[in-house]
Parts: structure tokens; C-alpha cells; sequence
């Protein structure tokens, strides 16, 4: 990674964090991937395009972290709902926990930089 | 409804696009993922309202390119082998090296994923031995005598005695001279594509 390229350090963090922020979405209850997408792409930019969303989805379903369920929908055809696996909920765990700190680390580090 | 035909030719080449960028991904991962997009697809247009060909290519945008959804799916082919770029030279005049050169190039054809099963017909079928083959089918007189020296058989070959009508040896001379080469440049092209 080249520092002072300003798009790169936040595609690098984007990335790394994605995945769990799905898994985060998927926290209160099951959601069919147009809405994932949706979601995603207009808060904040996590995904760069809505397509992007089903290799992940695919991913974190063969990593055993998201469950599928073919429903009937009120209107249109049969949509196929996502949702958290206890591994998904034991790794969106970890993540919050790794994440607080990560978080803190950074700020206390801007901090300690302001205020010399 | 005038407008609804062109907006769903739009949506067919984007998702035909896409199965193509996910090549190297195994056909169950591939399928999956061209579905799931296809029905979201479908859901963004029942859920516009709209559904001329702008909003749809509006919704496609949304939807992303092609190689980003290609990258995020792992499916990006490997980098090709620096073998490929002798396979269809050995197809072609391998045979010259002791026929075991266009076997090689056959071994290396096969084993290499820069091709689909269709090009790897192909280049084995068109035609088997390459230019010697041509040769050893006996329709050049003059390298009747090569026939029997190779492993390539063909009726042509067993009975030494037969000749064609001028024109029609010509023709088929040409159509053998010329079928191999085409085989050839279809396959350093294919070797080509991103």
C-alpha cells in the first residue's frame, strides 16, 4: 500500500471489514440480498456496487457464517433470506470485540498527536 | 410497452457478460451468483417503477461492472502458462519434430485452463498431426510415401492406388492446408482474451 494515496488505505479498510458488517446486518433477523445490497451500497459506500454483494454473500455462506431459506414473498417471486449461523454469531462476536479496540488504538494514537 | 424490449436485450447481454467474466469460477459458484443478480435485477425494476431502457441502465450501474464483481469473486483466471504460447506452433508443425512434437503440444492443450473443452476439441480434431497430417492423408502425391511412417490413419491413406478428379483434390488439398492454420490463429487468439 502506498501512503498518500487516499482512495487505497480506505479500499484496504473497507475490504477487511465488509464481511462482518453483513454479518452485523444480519444481527436482529434474516434479510434477502436485494435489501443487503441496498443497504450497503447507500450507507456510506461499505460495498463500491450492489452486485458485489453475492460473491460475499456466497463466500460467507461457504465458510459456513450465513444460512440460506427459500421464502414465498408478498409480491413476486420466491426470495432466498440470509441469515447469521452460530459461527456467524461467534465471528461477528469477535469482530466487535477486535474492532473496539482497533478503534481505540487509532484514536488514542490521533490523540496522543494532537496534543503533543 | 414499446420501450420494454430493448431494456430487457439490455439486462440478457449484461447477465450473458457476466457468466462470461466468472469463467474461472467452478459452474455451481458461477450459476449461483448469475442467478442471484438476475433476480435482483428483476426486483430493482419491479421496484422503479420505471421500466424504460434508462432506468434499467441506471439500475445496471448500480448493479457494478463486470470485473469488479469478477474480483470480488475470486474469479480472476490465472496467469496463463508461458507453455500456451508454443501449443498451437506444435499443433500446427509439431509433427514435423518427429510427430512426437505435435503430441506434446496435445499434452499441453489439455492441461492447461487458457481453453474450453470446445477449443481443446478443436485443436486435438483439426487435424489430428497438424500439417503432417495433411500430408499423410496422401493427398499431395508426392508424400504418399510419409502415410504409412506416421500413426495417423485415414481411408485416404490405406489405398495407395486412389486418386481424385483434379479440381477436387485441389479444393480438398486447400481446405486441409488452410483448416489447421485457421484452428491455429483461433487458438493464439483465444490465448488472447482477457
Amino acid at each position: 500500500m502506498v501512503l498518500g494515496n487516499d482512495a487505497a488505505w480506505l479500499a484496504q479498510l473497507r475490504k477487511g471489514s465488509v464481511e462482518h458488517c453483513v454479518l452485523a446486518l444480519l444481527r436482529h433477523g434474516e434479510r434477502y440480498g436485494f435489501d443487503l445490497a441496498r443497504t450497503l451500497a447507500e450507507d456510506g459506500g461499505l460495498i463500491g456496487s450492489e452486485g458485489t454483494i453475492y460473491p460475499l454473500l456466497a463466500r460467507l455462506r461457504r465458510n459456513g457464517l450465513v444460512a440460506t431459506t427459500w421464502r414465498e414473498s408478498v409480491e413476486g417471486p420466491p426470495r432466498r433470506y440470509y441469515r447469521l449461523t452460530e459461527a456467524g454469531e461467534a465471528a461477528l462476536s469477535a469482530f466487535i470485540q477486535q474492532w473496539q479496540l482497533f478503534r481505540d488504538a487509532v484514536d488514542a494514537i490521533l490523540e496522543e498527536d494532537s496534543s503533543p | 410497452m414499446k420501450t420494454r424490449e430493448p431494456a430487457d436485450r439490455l439486462v440478457d447481454r449484461y447477465l450473458s457478460d457476466l457468466d462470461h467474466a466468472l469463467r474461472a469460477l467452478p459452474s455451481s459458484r458461477r450459476r449461483q451468483i448469475v442467478e442471484e443478480i438476475s433476480d435482483h435485477i428483476a426486483q430493482g425494476r419491479a421496484a422503479s417503477g420505471i421500466d424504460d431502457e434508462a432506468s434499467v441502465r441506471a439500475l445496471l450501474d448500480r448493479v457494478g461492472d463486470l470485473e469488479t464483481i469478477a474480483e470480488e469473486a475470486g474469479a480472476i483466471p490465472d496467469r496463463p502458462r508461458r507453455s500456451d504460447a508454443f501449443v498451437s506452433w506444435l499443433l500446427l508443425l509439431g509433427g514435423f519434430l518427429f510427430v512426437v512434437g505435435w503430441f506434446v503440444g496435445v499434452f499441453l492443450l489439455w492441461s492447461s485452463d487458457t481453453w474450453r473443452l470446445r477449443e481443446k476439441l478443436l485443436g486435438t480434431l483439426v487435424l489430428p498431426g497438424g500439417l503432417l497430417g495433411v500430408a499423410a492423408l496422401g493427398v499431395v502425391p508426392s508424400s504418399v510415401s510419409v502415410c504409412s511412417g506416421t500413426s495417423t490413419s485415414s481411408p485416404h491413406c490405406v489405398s495407395h492406388g486412389f486418386s481424385l478428379p483434379f479440381p477436387v483434390g485441389i479444393g480438398l488439398l486447400f481446405v486441409l492446408l488452410v483448416a489447421p492454420m485457421v484452428t491455429a490463429v483461433h487458438l493464439e487468439r483465444m490465448r488472447g482474451r482477457p
